[in-house]
């Protein structure tokens, strides 16, 4: 399957009206879960192009568990557009009934483990499918969190049966942030297990003097992305990747030339053979 | 060592701009400050946070500018922060929050302009419906009407205002042509709703919107009458159940047992 973009509000309009070539496309579950046009506009999308639905909001990760209700609503969601994946993220965003709105980093612990594990397991259960679970972008670790990001992915799905959401950019800026090697990472993923490869772009900010790379979905995929996205291919070599940009939002056309240029990585790997990115 | 429960806790406070030590203890620094990357998140909270505020209220933006506005929000975000993850649920109580913001009491209108903004807001999220069908209502026994009472659109709201707020909101919008209102032209009664994808308001008269007001809260359709009659004693009942039919903002009728009538 080639290369889907994340569907964003302002190119709906065009999207309806020309029907353009785009391989699929994914949303986020929060923007849908009301009624009017949003909803209706997906409803004729989700018709003529794949669907999948990205979730932003469960809060895997929360000590104080998943609020039902929302899981309950993700679900209506789910049964209602069908559709092919389904997503969400290792990370919490709600404490004590605080939605923090981002997606929050987890320290990687028995203790987490067992919690994420237990919390897949009833999303699965409820929303009746097998959930993707993406690697986060970080800024920070804990003192206490001796398991690798990877190894800890690698439990989860082992645990839970789901699936990996594999977000190229985001090991690459976890990996700069801390000083880790992101092809060592991409290699500690279980391949079996992962079901969807996510790109976007990041921006260079400078923490006291020292550059840190900040996930902002704002710009094109960066060069160093691209090449660890070529290396990510000889691993997950049909997996469905993703182009997902939500600030500064450009016009279509720019991210259907992302999504072309991952296509042409994809195609020249396929034909080249495993290796040739490896250095 | 804390557990999750209690490590999430203190993150909660630190991004909300609470105590940032408890939180920093369990972050290790790699060469940055542990402050320093609790601030990386804590930005990224507010800043979004703020961005939903602003597409929500760009009018209340509008009048206060942009960086008075961003000051109010921070304020809010911290003493309101979200309870729910979809974030077009975020901000209901910003009005009531403006009137008891002390920088901002001066502007005695804004909380009203405040809740025009969120009503359109709700309007453009509300689920969709099924309009009622008047010939339902054939089969209701004459006795039977006054004890009427309706069930409304979710995407409907009735608003009053001792401020022109239908004017102040048309006058800054980015396309409008003349940005001065006169706050003394007097007040506003108006009523906010989807009408298939577009969210529109209209004024409406003191006695329709009186009974419109009654029967969307939930009284029965005499006592909305009665309360639109108080205002204007030539109020045309019949008129103005067939005007809410025809508008399509109703969606179903109950007929309570008659002693709860009120």
């Amino acid at each position: 399957m080639d290369t889907g973009i994340g569907l964003r509000a302002p190119h709906v309009v065009e999207i309806l009206a020309a029907r353009p070539p785009i391989a699929w496309l994914e949303v986020h579950a929060e923007n849908y879960m009301g009624g009017g046009a949003a909803l209706r506009d997906l409803e004729a999308l989700r018709l003529e192009y794949p669907l999948s639905v990205h979730g932003v909001g469960l809060s895997l990760g929360s000590a104080d568990g998943i609020d039902g209700g929302h899981l309950h609503r993700l679900r209506a969601l789910v049964d209602r557009l069908q559709p092919c994946l389904v997503s969400e993220h290792l990370s919490w965003s709600i404490a004590s009934g605080v939605y923090l709105n981002h997606l929050l980093p987890l320290p990687y612990t028995d203790e987490s483990l067992t919690l994420l594990a237990r919390h897949v397991d009833q999303a699965q259960t409820a929303l009746r499918r097998r959930l993707l679970i993406e690697n986060p972008s970080s800024y920070l670790r804990f003192r206490q969190s001796p398991i690798p990001e990877a190894e800890f992915l690698a439990a989860l799905a082992q645990r839970t049966g789901c699936g990996l959401l594999c977000d190229v950019n985001n090991v690459y800026v976890t990996a700069h942030n801390f000083g880790l090697d992101p092809g060592r990472y991409l290699m500690a993923l279980p391949a079996a297990a992962v079901g969807e490869i996510h790109l976007a772009g990041h921006s260079v900010n400078d923490a006291d003097g020292r550059p840190i790379l900040i996930d902002d979905h704002g710009s094109r995929v960066a060069d160093e992305v691209w090449t660890l996205y070529a290396r990510a291919r000889e691993r997950f070599a049909t997996t469905p990747a993703l182009i997902e940009w939500d600030t500064n939002i450009p016009p279509l056309a720019v991210l259907l030339g992302e999504a072309a240029t991952a296509d042409a990585i994809t195609h020249d790997v396929a034909r080249r053979g495993p290796g040739v990115y490896a250095a | 060592m804390s557990t999750l429960r209690e490590l999430q806790a203190d993150l909660r406070a630190a991004l909300l701009g609470g105590p940032q030590g408890p939180a920093a203890a369990a972050v290790r620094e790699d060469g940055l400050a542990a402050e320093a990357r609790l601030a990386i998140y804590r930005h990224h909270v507010l800043a979004t946070l703020t961005d939903v505020l602003k597409a929500t209220y760009p009018v209340i933006c509008r009048l206060v500018d942009e960086r008075f506005f961003a000051y109010a929000a921070d304020r809010y975000i911290r003493r309101h922060p979200p309870t729910r993850p979809c974030l077009f649920e975020y901000g209901g109580p910003f009005a009531d929050f403006l009137e008891t913001f002390p920088p901002c009491r001066h502007l005695a209108y804004l909380p009203d302009v405040a809740r025009l903004e969120w009503a359109m807001n709700v309007a453009e999220h509300a689920g969709d419906v099924v309009t009622l069908d008047g010939r339902a209502l054939r089969s209701v026994e004459t006795a039977d009407i006054p004890r009427l009472r309706f069930i409304f659109d979710p995407s409907l709201a009735l608003l009053a205002s001792p401020w022109p707020i239908d004017r102040i909101w048309r006058a800054n919008q980015p396309d409008a042509a003349d940005g001065t209102v006169d706050l003394a032209a007097g007040g506003a009664r108006l009523e906010v709703r989807r009408v298939v994808d577009d969210v529109v308001f209209r004024s409406l008269e003191p006695a329709p919107w009186a009974f419109r007001s009654a029967l969307a809260a939930g009284r029965a359709l005499e006592a909305a009458a009665a309360a639109a009659l108080t205002l204007d004693a030539g109020f045309d009942l019949a008129g103005a159940l067939r005007e809410l039919l025809a508008d399509g903002v109703l969606t179903a009728f109950t007929l309570p047992p008659e002693e709860s009538t009120s």
